[in-house]
């Protein structure tokens, strides 16, 4: 192994970092060594401690070393998965480049970047370009694009963790492979935060036997302070949400103590509530607090944003649009409201706050209801174990697939046996057989019908040269906007009257709404006027509240890791460690669940049987999370019909589910082995569920993703209105008509997946078979059962009449249980 | 194919409704269809979306069905004959109409029918500009040719019932709202969405299956 620094760049790099008086982290250092020894790799470091510098100035000191082998153009190519991140990096960078003495132009391009400066960029692309996934496809798009990458020395892809496992991931894996094919020796590298598989993830970004790669992980931790806000009484009987009024006021000395406070809530609705919530607490922090959310209007995020660096907000309430991205200076302090039902994600939202090296992190845990303090000791055993999940890639995505043909077809055209073996070798293909392989080609030639060809198709033909190429300009530019895999859902743009935009709002919302009435968006009360154009518009109203919108997909599923957890720790509550003081604190709600009914052990499952005047419940708690449990609690109904016939209606939050019934259940100690069986458990899931209605929902991604649906984007006319269909009617004619297409065959892979969780759901019910089933008779709701039972109430029911209810049925409980 | 009817009384005329997104008119011994959008997949397919052409065949095996069902004179299509611009399916349905001879067939001008009157003529077909009156009843396109007055058959708004089964499962099925001045057909083409929202609030809907016709 060479020593780089023994090397010339070494030295002008070590010079300049003295002048600032800083020093290399071992990990800068170690990758600047791999670097200079021909190695690709990994590096694995925690946000703040320089890991940019550890790729950019490996390139430049090589640079430095041998700039003879340099050619003009783009030597570093940089890919983030979030566009405002790349615009801070380009600063950094280009100051170091400046201070260094290097004539290297550092330049970002994505959908922001003025059409000017994307021409100037085609003349010559500056020596580090900093771009996303979709804008380097929408480039392989483009006449002549192979000469802008001839240059290229280096592809690094930053914050690989958050694209790994989704569509983006495998965007990114096709366009490495496209890099390589152009560009041999180039070297690649992932930049990656602690996951729990990071073997894989570097498989998956490097799978290229020929290279030799290596991970370096940097021996700098971050510290993290976790504290749990307790709230003043415990409620023996709690119920998500209704603990948040109580704790909002616990937050705001929280805000003031320090400088700049993130508070992270789970949905967008949840944010616009809080937000609410505390100006009405605390009015003083008006104009010193911001909210910011994904259906935000993207300048007002920016201006919020900016706000954040600047100091100048003392507070911002925010989702996960604030888990990634830039580094905010003045950010010192982190609240999480709720579950944040993964650790990975808690220790990022964590690291948010105090991100200089050796700054300690430190993060505020609100429960929104009792029960949540469960879950604060389980994180806090997680993160001292170190516990993270895992990013699982996904494979086999044709729809991503049949994009990327297309796109090369447009861009310079493509040979088919070439391209195969490359795409071969991309990990999220290694299984595609040449069976599946011909079907594409096929699809996008001929229109995907193996026994009929089309004659008005020509979406992609083979050219004179050998070469699939798209011909049509119509179809060129309608499949360049189409580029990406990110596929938000119909909205529709919200905007003053009087102009200036302010966010967006599902289309399925605003189609409840009549002109005049309220709602509540980024913080503010409007009052709706019409819709033109996909444009709501909207005055401010100067009422003091309004309906929130709730906004499809805010439920983020509990993870497998935390769920571990959590049933240890809701084992061991009865007997709490003294450090633990969120369980101890808890222990009046735990000793009446033992009491009236059980408390399950480590190896126990409980089942509990409750009956009231609504009916006959059973209540079950595996601790897998909603998205689980909703498939679960259909499988037991659908095993339970089997025995009688029955209604049931079913509810569920993170911990478990209920199945109520108006007649009593076969549920006793000689059939519940059986309903709790592992045996025939898919067939019996397929049995319960609507496969086809679940395919078809997930098929709207694909449908987007692989150009079957054109959508049409927020705040513009409908154009092409004679091509608008919905994904649902092209998933049934092609269901009725061509079964054998594999973007149908996707939808139910990934409805298996990613709905179902099948690994998860067996491993669920392999659990369950190896424990102790404890089934308890009730008389009335237990301190598990109730946040349950509150939630699906709280589906039929307004929310002042909930209010009585759900006191109606404590005073009955608490009465019954004090005699 | 299984056709089910039912008939409803409106205006003191019959009108059989079918599971097969038509109505028949015995009295006239017409077949009233609307929104078939032929054409609309071979336009989908010149743009790059390939929608399986099995699509057009079957809506035309449905309506050869139907009009060998019923002894039907006349086939009237109240809009939306052809969705764009002339193409395959269209030369397609050409040919349907050929072998079709004794049947004839009267359009209402859709919003979608835009190609030349002379072309659809060139076809054998009857064109009405805007509406055409059939004692009690007037058959337009949408509902902006509706006169006061009149009962009116249309089509257009592609209506469609949502049904909501246990748990959150919920499917949704073409239908025929029906109120007191107006009947809208389902569109006939399989390939065409649903819009559930009623033009009517009052208005009843007749839903249907495979195996029924039902009022909801």
């Amino acid at each position: 192994m060479k020593n780089v620094q023994d090397s010339q760049g070494y030295q002008i790099i070590s010079d300049w970092m003295q002048e600032k008086g800083q020093k290399p982290f071992d990990f800068q250092l170690q990758t600047w060594n791999q670097y200079h020894n021909g190695y690709s790799g990994m590096v694995v470091a925690p946000t703040g401690f320089g890991k940019t510098f550890s790729v950019f100035l490996a390139v430049v000191i090589d640079y430095l070393n041998q700039p003879e082998a340099y050619k003009k153009g783009m030597k570093l190519l940089w890919v983030s998965p979030l566009r405002s991140l790349a615009k801070d990096l380009a600063k950094a960078m280009a100051i170091a480049v400046e201070e260094i003495g290097l004539d290297w132009q550092v330049e970002v391009r994505n959908g922001d970047t003025p059409q000017k400066d994307r021409r100037r960029q085609e003349r010559l692309m500056p020596d580090v370009l900093l771009t996303t996934p979709e804008t380097l496809h929408i480039l392989f798009s483009q006449k002549n694009n192979s000469r802008f990458f001839k240059s290229l020395h280096c592809v690094a892809v930053d914050e690989w963790h958050e694209l790994l496992g989704s569509k983006r991931g495998v965007l990114t894996e096709l366009a490495v492979s496209r890099l390589l094919s152009l560009s041999e020796n180039m070297k690649i590298y992932g930049i990656t935060a602690t996951i729990g598989n990071l073997d894989e993830a570097g498989k998956v970004l490097i799978p290229y036997k020929n290279i030799k790669t290596k991970r370096i992980v940097a021996k700098e931790k971050k510290k993290i302070d976790i504290i749990t806000v307790l709230p003043d009484e415990i409620e023996v009987l709690p119920w998500a949400g209704h603990m948040g009024v109580k704790m909002a006021s616990k937050i705001i000395p929280i805000i003031y103590e320090n400088n700049t406070t993130l508070i992270f809530t789970n949905t967008r609705n949840q944010s616009e509530i809080w937000y609410q919530q505390i100006l009405k607490i605390e009015p003083d922090l008006a104009g010193q607090i911001a909210i910011h959310h994904g259906s935000i209007d993207a300048q007002l995020r920016n201006w919020i944003e900016d706000a954040i660096s600047d100091g100048h907000l003392k507070a911002v309430v925010c989702t996960s649009s604030l888990d990634l991205g830039v580094d905010f200076k003045p950010v010192d302090c982190v609240i999480q409201i709720g579950s944040p039902k993964g650790i990975a994600r808690f220790m990022q939202r964590a690291g948010r706050s105090g991100h200089s090296p050796y700054e300690t992190s430190k993060i505020y845990f609100v429960p929104t209801h009792s029960l949540e303090l469960i879950e604060a000791a389980a994180l806090k055993q997680a993160v001292k174990d170190k516990r993270i999940e895992a990013r699982e890639p996904m494979v086999l995505t044709f729809d991503v697939l049949i994009q990327y043909l297309v796109t090369l077809a447009v861009g310079e055209g493509f040979n088919e046996k070439a391209l195969f073996k490359a795409i071969q070798k991309v990990h999220a293909f290694h299984y595609m057989t040449e069976d599946d392989w011909h079907w594409a080609l096929h699809f996008i030639t001929e229109g995907g019908n193996t026994l009929k060809s089309y004659e008005e198709y020509h979406k992609v033909i083979l050219d004179e040269d050998g070469l699939y190429k798209v011909k049509s300009k119509r179809i060129s530019m309608l499949h360049r906007m189409n580029i990406g895999a990110i596929v938000s859902d119909a909205m529709l743009k919200v905007k003053f009257f009087s102009g200036g935009y302010i966010g967006m709002v599902e289309e399925y919302f605003i189609s409840k709404l009549k002109p005049n009435d309220h709602f509540i968006l980024a913080g503010r009360v409007l009052e709706m006027i019409t819709i033109k154009d996909m444009t709501v518009l909207v005055k401010r109203s100067k009422r003091k509240s309004a309906i929130t919108p709730s906004w499809m997909g805010g439920r983020l599923p509990l993870s497998s890791y935390l769920s571990n957890y959590l049933r240890e720790k809701l084992s061991e509550s009865l007997h709490p460690k003294t450090t633990e003081k969120e369980l101890k604190f808890l222990h009046p709600l735990i000793s009446q669940q033992e009491k009236n009914s059980h408390i399950p052990g480590k190896d126990e499952f409980l089942i509990e049987m409750i009956e009231t005047k609504d009916g006959h419940h059973v209540f079950m708690y595996p601790f897998e999370g909603r998205l689980i449990h909703e498939v679960m609690a259909a499988l037991i109904a659908y095993r339970l019909s089997l025995i009688k016939p029955l209604t049931f209606t079913i509810a569920m939050n993170d911990y478990g589910f209920e199945l109520l019934s108006d007649q009593a259940i076969p549920i006793n100690e000689d059939t519940i082995k059986d309903i709790l069986s592992k045996e025939n458990l898919m067939e019996d899931v397929i049995g319960s569920i609507n496969a086809s209605e679940m395919a078809s929902r997930k098929f709207r991604d694909i449908a987007v993703i692989s150009g079957l649906v054109v959508q049409s984007q927020p705040g513009t006319r409908k154009n092409n209105k004679s091509l608008q269909s919905s994904s649902g009617l092209i998933f049934r004619v092609l269901e009725d008509y061509e079964p054998q297409n594999l973007l149908l065959r996707q939808a139910y892979t990934e409805v298996f997946n990613e709905q179902l969780e099948e690994v998860r759901l067996k491993e669920a019910f392999e659990r369950i078979s190896k424990s102790k089933l404890i089934l308890k008779f009730a008389t009335s709701f237990t301190p598990l059962s109730f946040p349950i039972k509150v939630d699906s109430l709280r589906q039929s029911l307004t929310s002042e009449d909930l209010d009585a209810r759900i006191k109606r049925i404590r005073d009955e409980v608490l009465k019954q249980t004090q005699v | 194919m299984r056709i089910i009817t039912k008939d409803i009384r409106v205006q003191d005329e019959v009108l059989t409704l079918t599971n097969q997104r038509a109505v028949f008119w015995e009295k006239e011994k017409t077949l009233v269809v609307s929104d078939l959008h032929i054409g609309k997949t071979a336009h989908f397919r010149k743009a790059g979306i390939p929608i399986p052409s099995a699509v057009l065949d079957s809506d035309l095996n449905r309506l050869k069905g139907l009009m060998d069902h019923f002894e039907t004179k006349t086939v009237l299509v109240v809009g939306d004959l052809f969705h764009a611009e002339n193409n395959t399916d269209i030369d397609q349905f050409g040919q349907f109409l050929q072998h079709h001879e004794n049947v004839s067939l009267e359009l209402i001008k859709g919003n979608h029918d835009r190609l030349k009157t002379s072309f659809y003529e060139s076809l054998g077909i009857t064109v009405f500009k805007t509406h055409k009156d059939v004692g009690a009843f007037r058959f337009v396109h949408d509902e902006q040719h509706c006169g006061e007055d009149t009962f009116c058959i249309s089509g257009h708004t592609h209506p469609g019932v949502t049904i909501k089964g246990r748990g959150k499962v919920s499917i949704k099925l073409p239908c025929y709202e029906v109120s007191e001045h107006r009947l809208i057909l389902p569109a006939f083409s399989e390939f065409t969405g649903l819009n559930t929202k009623r033009t009517v609030d009052s208005a009843v809907c007749y839903g249907f299956t495979e195996k029924s016709v039902f009022e909801i």
